[in-house]
C-alpha cells in the first residue's frame, strides 16, 4: 500500500516509510510465518484449511514484522522478553543480552553436569530454554491487587489476572529486580542469568517479591468483596 | 561327514570307499539346501557365513560412520549385534595416540589434549572462546584437520641443516588458523623441539601504556609490560630447556648488572621477569641466543617460532611518540627483535605464522590474503614462504563437530537435535567453525 505512494512523494518526505502500520484495515488477513503450514499436501486439508486457503488468495496480508521467523528457534516467550528488555528500539543489543544469558546459563549448568558425580547427572537441568521457562512460571503471581475507590477512601483488593498480565508481570519484575538491585559493575547477563538460576530453584527476590504480593491478598481478602466485576 | 553331537570330535577316518568303489571326500562343513551344516549339529558355521556376508555387504556404511547422524548409527548397530565395530556409536572424541601417529585416516576426528599440557604447553595463545570452552566441558580436544597435518607432515620431513622454511596459514575469518597453529604447536612441544609462541603480534604494536625510549638503541622504543609477560609465558613452556642452554655472549644491562658467558639461559630470562625496565632488550637477547644454538650438532634443539598474527609486524601501529607523531613498527625493539628472528638467515628450525585480520588495524575486514593483510614490505620480508590455506569445515567436519557438541552435552534445544535444526545450522553458519560455535553457544 505504503509502496506506490512513494512515487507520488514530495523530495522533502523520507524515502524510507513504515510499511506496517500498526492501524491496518480490518479487511487485511495476519501473515502465516509456519513452514509446516505450507508443507500439508492438498488432499490432507480439512475444509477449515482449504476455506482459509481461498481466502488468502483473494484478500490482502499484513507486512510481517522484523521479530517473526519460520526458523525452528523462534520462541514468543523469549521474544516478549527480548522486547520488554529493549531501550530506545535498540533490539540488536537486547538480543544481544538475552543470547549471553542463555550461553553464560547453559555454561554454568554444563560445567556442573560434568563436574557431578554419576547419580547426580540425570537431576541437573542443562537446557537453558527449559530453565527461562520454569523461572518465569515460578515468578508468576497468582492472585494480584487493584486500587478500588469505596467511601472516599482506596482499598487494595485482590482480584484474578489473566494469563498475559501474570507473564507482564513476572518478566516486569525480573528486569527490574536486575536493573536495580545488583551490583553497578556486574554486566546485565550475568545479573539475569543468576537471578534466572535462582527463580528456577525458588529461589531469588523475584520470587519473593510474588510471595509477598500473595500475602498481601490474602491479608486484604476482608475488602474481596468491593470487586464488581 | 560325520555327525557327532558329544564333546570330543571323532576321529577322522582315513578313507571312506562307496559301495561301487570309488573314494568319497570328507569334508567337516557342506552347504544343504540353504543351510551351513557342521559336525557338531549346531548352527556356528552358518551363522558365522551370514556374518561375513553382511560385513561384506554393509562395509561402505562402516567405511563412511562419520558422515551419519547419531540416529542413524543407533540403528546401524541395533541391526548388526554380533559385527563388534569399536566407536562408531561413540562420538566421543577417540584418544588418539599421540600427535605424531595422526595421520589421514583420522581427519575429522577429535583428539584429548592431556590437562598437564594446557598450563605448560599452552598458558598463551589459545583464542579465548575455546578456553572457555575446555572450562565448561572439562576437557581439551581439538579437531584434526587438513592444514594442521600438512604442516605436520613438512615439518616431519624437512632438512634442518639448510635455512628455514616458514609456513604461512591463511583464511577467512574464524576458519580455524589459530586452532591449526596450536595443534601444530602441541605437536611441537610433544617431539621435544624448542617453542617461541607469541600469542598476538597485534598486541605488540597498539594498547601500549608505557613506552620507554630504549636505553640500547637511541631512536628505539621499550615496552616492559608486554615483554614481561611474554617472558613470564615463555619460562612456563619451556622450563626443561632454561638450564641446558648456555649464553655464548656476555650482556651488560647496566654499569652494575652483567650477564657472563656461560650462565644458564634460565637466568637471563628470570632477570628480564623481575627487571621489568630492561626487559625487551633481554627478549632481544633470548631470540638472538636461540637463534645463534639452534641447528647445533652437539645439544641441538629444533626452535619452532609460532606467531599469530604475523601481518602485525609490519603495517601501522596507534602507538604515538611524545610529539604526538606515530610510532612505525620498526621503531620497537620487540618488533624489530621479532622480525630478525622470522627472516630465514638461520637453520634449525621451522617459522610458523598465522595472519589474522581480527586484531589487525587499518585493514579491511574483507581481507585474508596475505597480499592484502601483510602489505608491500610484509610480502617482501616473508618471501619466499609456504602458504597453507585454512578452509571452512567440509561436510564430514562438520557432522564431526555437530556430534561432539551433541555428546557434551551442548546442544540443549530439543529442535537442535533434529534434522531440520541441522539443516538451520548449516544455513546460518554456512560452515564457519567459529560462528557455528557461537550459534551453538546459545541454542
Amino acid at each position: 500500500m505504503a509502496a506506490s505512494l512513494t512515487g507520488l512523494l514530495k523530495p522533502w518526505t523520507p524515502r524510507v516509510l513504515l510499511v506496517r502500520w500498526s492501524r491496518y484495515n480490518p479487511y487485511y488477513l495476519e501473515p502465516e510465518p509456519r513452514k509446516e503450514v505450507y508443507h500439508i499436501p492438498e488432499t490432507e486439508l480439512t475444509p477449515e484449511q482449504k476455506e482459509e486457503r481461498e481466502l488468502k488468495s483473494v484478500r490482502p496480508i499484513k507486512a510481517a514484522t522484523n521479530s517473526v521467523t519460520s526458523s525452528v528457534f523462534n520462541d514468543p516467550v523469549l521474544s516478549k522478553f527480548v522486547n520488554m528488555m529493549m531501550k530506545d528500539g535498540d533490539k540488536i543489543i537486547a538480543k544481544g543480552i538475552i543470547t549471553q544469558t542463555l550461553e553464560n546459563m547453559k555454561r554454568k549448568q554444563v560445567e556442573k553436569y560434568h563436574k557431578a558425580p554419576e547419580g547426580k547427572k540425570a537431576e541437573t537441568e542443562c537446557n537453558p530454554y527449559a530453565i527461562f521457562h520454569q523461572a518465569l512460571e515460578n515468578c508468576k503471581p497468582v492472585i494480584g491487587l487493584a486500587s478500588i475507590q469505596k467511601g472516599g477512601k482506596f482499598y487494595q483488593v485482590p482480584i484474578p489476572l489473566t494469563d498475559d498480565r501474570r507473564r507482564f508481570l513476572a518478566m516486569k519484575w525480573m528486569i527490574t529486580e536486575c536493573r536495580d538491585n545488583k551490583h553497578r559493575r556486574t554486566l546485565m547477563y550475568e545479573k539475569l542469568s543468576q537471578e534466572l538460576l535462582a527463580a528456577f530453584s525458588k529461589e531469588g527476590n523475584v520470587v519473593k517479591r510474588k510471595h509477598e504480593l500473595h500475602k498481601m491478598a490474602e491479608s486484604n481478602r476482608a475488602y474481596a468483596h468491593y470487586r464488581w466485576w | 561327514m560325520l555327525f557327532n553331537r558329544s564333546l570330543p570330535a571323532p576321529a577322522r577316518p582315513s578313507s571312506i570307499t562307496t559301495l561301487d568303489g570309488s573314494d568319497s571326500e570328507y569334508v567337516d562343513n557342506y552347504k544343504y539346501l540353504g543351510v551351513w551344516l557342521d559336525c557338531k549339529l549346531s548352527f556356528q558355521t552358518h551363522i558365522k557365513h551370514l556374518q561375513s556376508k553382511i560385513k561384506s555387504r554393509i562395509s561402505f556404511l562402516f567405511c563412511n560412520k562419520a558422515s551419519f547422524t547419531y540416529a542413524a548409527k543407533h540403528t546401524l548397530v541395533k541391526l548388526t549385534p554380533s559385527i563388534t565395530v569399536p566407536s562408531v556409536l561413540s562420538p566421543k572424541p577417540h584418544i588418539l595416540p599421540t600427535t605424531a601417529c595422526q595421520s589421514e585416516q583420522h581427519l575429522g576426528q577429535y583428539y584429548t589434549v592431556p590437562p598437564s599440557h594446557f598450563h605448560t604447553v599452552f598458558p598463551h595463545g589459545l583464542p579465548p572462546r575455546y578456553q572457555q570452552q575446555v572450562k565448561t566441558f572439562n576437557e581439551g580436544c581439538v579437531m584434526v584437520r587438513q592444514p594442521a597435518l600438512e604442516l605436520i607432515s613438512h615439518l616431519k620431513r624437512a632438512d634442518y641443516s639448510k635455512p628455514t622454511l616458514r609456513y604461512l596459514l591463511y583464511g577467512v575469518k574464524g576458519s580455524g588458523k589459530t586452532m591449526s597453529l596450536c595443534h601444530t604447536v602441541h605437536y611441537c612441544s610433544t617431539q621435544g623441539w624448542l617453542v617461541l609462541h607469541i600469542p598476538d603480534a597485534h598486541l605488540w604494536v597498539k594498547n601500549c601504556k608505557e613506552l620507554l625510549p630504549s636505553s640500547y638503541h637511541a631512536s628505539r622504543f621499550d615496552q616492559p609490560i608486554q615483554a614481561s609477560n611474554w617472558l613470564r609465558n615463555f619460562r612456563t613452556t619451556n622450563e626443561h630447556f632454561l638450564s641446558k642452554i648456555k649464553l655464548r655472549q656476555r650482556y651488560v644491562w647496566t654499569k652494575r648488572e652483567s650477564t657472563e658467558e656461560g650462565r644458564p639461559l634460565g637466568e637471563l630470562v628470570d632477570m628480564g621477569v623481575s627487571r621489568v625496565k630492561s626487559s625487551s632488550d633481554v627478549v632481544g637477547a633470548v631470540l638472538k641466543e636461540l637463534r645463534l644454538q639452534a641447528g647445533g650438532t652437539e645439544g641441538g634443539f629444533r626452535l619452532a617460532v609460532a606467531v599469530d598474527g604475523v601481518n602485525g609486524l609490519w603495517g601501522r601501529t596507534t602507538l604515538k611518540k611524545e610529539d604526538k607523531s606515530p610510532v612505525a613498527p620498526e621503531e620497537l625493539t620487540l618488533v624489530h627483535n621479532l622480525r630478525k628472528m622470522i627472516n630465514n638467515d638461520w637453520c634449525g628450525g621451522a617459522v610458523i605464522a598465522t595472519l589474522s585480520q581480527t586484531g589487525s588495524l587499518y585493514a579491511p575486514s574483507s581481507a585474508y590474503l596475505p597480499q592484502e593483510l601483510l602489505g608491500e614490505e610484509g610480502f617482501d620480508s616473508m618471501d619466499p614462504f609456504v602458504p597453507v590455506p585454512v578452509s571452512l569445515y567440509s561436510e564430514k567436519e562438520f557432522e564431526s563437530c555437530y556430534l561432539y557438541y551433541l555428546d557434551r552435552h551442548w546442544l540443549q534445544h530439543p529442535h537442535s537435535q533434529t534434522e531440520e535444526g541441522k539443516k538451520e545450522l548449516i544455513f546460518l553458519s554456512n560452515r564457519n567453525p567459529s560462528v557455528l560455535e557461537r550459534l551453538c553457544a546459545f541454542l
